[in-house]
């Protein structure tokens, strides 16, 4: 495992202001969630508001898209506050993360996209209860169903011949025209049909 | 322990946002699996927070040109107290099939409600599609012991996850939390032998088989893999 220094080193050491901004941000955050306090949040709010204001015009080249991303980011982090754990990363990034997701939605709602996925679906950062710890995801070990591949076991003899014929033995239309000697169009007419009649019996399954 | 992992590079387009909504899926439910690759992940954002918001010096009290003013902060902040908190998001931990029920890893769960109806492919392959509303097909794909997917290729990109089992095909076998990227045109066949198998698996165009019986298939792979 790597320790907590080698992963700073890798990002370039952190700045003493840039820590003391980071403790800050926690306090804040674990004043807002304990006590819902306004001013907290404001003061928060100074700080990140034009940070994400830029990251957002930049990434739409749009004001009124980048205003947007800043109010429904902070409007998260407002509601959110008790889900922030320090032990898991910076303030800074978990509010990166946020904007990211709000990001996603905003690029994808321009699109016009009926009962789209939310990013909050695809990257559940704002769930409550976030860890499944069980790391085997099979519960029982049943057996299914047999197998059924009876489908065009139940079509009529002559559909499933050539059905087999050609899907099976992998013979063209001409050839099982020739070896059942029946008329080539006879051929096309069945494997169409057989077709259509496995087609309906998968969709009644289904 | 999982030693098919996603690149970097698509580590990198995941944490900024920038994959499509089922390769998100996919990749997000093996970061859900994968120490490793949640460990890079947090690094990688870690990363881009620093370059998108930390290395900004700009604050309200000294606001650049474009900036909000104090009237439409202090608009936005009575806008944010007086809205309400979203809905906690919905999880389903649990899918079953036929008698076989398997833990869904987080970020799947959170999607439980997109899967659809387990149909029954051809053999011993099952699938429940996800809709995603997205160009790609996302199906969950459930192999029992000793099935196995035709000899197919691929006109797009086919990304599979194994949630639970093992799966072979010719080039290896996987196992949970395995992450395999195959590439158009790659021919694979991917089957199980006394375990079953449930994964995850995104593709971008529909499958093509390519011998003998499973030619049967190709007038509804739309049908099974869409």
């Amino acid at each position: 495992m790597q320790t907590v220094t080698s992963h700073t080193s890798q990002r370039g050491v952190m700045t003493t202001s840039q820590q003391d901004t980071a403790e800050k941000a926690a306090q804040l955050l674990a004043q807002i969630a304990e006590t819902r306090s306004r001013q907290a949040f404001s003061e928060l709010f100074s700080h990140f508001a034009p940070k994400l204001q830029a990251y957002g015009t930049r990434q739409f080249g749009n004001e009124q898209t980048a205003m947007d991303l800043v109010q429904e980011t902070m409007t998260n982090v407002w509601h959110k506050a008790h889900l922030f754990k320090a032990d898991k990363g910076s303030p800074s990034t978990w509010i990166f993360t946020i904007a990211r997701n709000i990001r996603f939605d905003l690029l994808r709602k321009n699109k016009k996209r009926k009962d789209d996925i939310s990013a909050d679906e695809l990257w559940p950062i704002l769930a409550e209860q976030n860890d499944n710890l069980d790391d085997d995801y099979a519960l029982d070990q049943d057996i299914l169903l047999q197998e059924i591949s009876h489908y065009y076991g139940q079509l009529p003899d002559a559909q499933r011949i050539v059905v087999e014929k050609i899907y099976v033995e992998g013979k063209s239309q001409q050839e099982v025209s020739d070896s059942l000697g029946i008329p080539l169009g006879t051929v096309k007419s069945r494997t169409r049909l057989a077709l259509k009649k496995l087609k309906e019996l998968i969709v009644e399954h289904d | 322990m999982i030693k098919s992992h996603p690149s970097e590079a698509i580590l990198y387009q995941y944490a900024s946002g920038d994959l499509s909504a089922s390769m998100t899926l996919v990749v997000g439910t093996h970061i859900d699996m994968c120490p490793i690759c949640k460990r890079t992940v947090c690094e990688i954002e870690e990363g881009l927070c620093n370059k998108h918001l930390d290395s900004l010096v700009e604050t309200i009290c000294a606001p650049s040109k474009g900036a909000m003013s104090k009237t439409q902060c202090d608009q936005m902040l009575e806008a944010i107290f007086n809205s309400q908190a979203k809905p906690a998001a919905q999880r389903e931990d649990l899918i079953s099939l036929e008698g076989r029920r398997f833990n869904l890893p987080t970020t799947l769960a959170h999607n439980a409600h997109r899967i659809g109806e387990w149909t029954h492919l051809v053999g011993k392959l099952w699938r429940a599609p996800v809709a995603l509303s997205d160009d790609g097909q996302t199906n969950l794909i459930y192999m029992e012991p000793g099935a196995q997917v035709p000899e197919h290729t691929h006109k797009g990109q086919e990304a599979t996850l194994v949630i639970d089992g093992v799966f072979n095909d010719e080039h290896d076998a996987y196992y949970d939390g395995d992450f395999i990227l195959l590439d158009a045109d790659r021919k694979h066949t991917p089957r199980t032998a006394t375990e079953d198998c449930l994964t995850l698996a995104t593709l971008d165009a529909p499958l093509f088989f390519t011998s003998g019986i499973s030619r049967l298939l190709n007038p509804f792979s739309s049908l099974f893999f869409r």
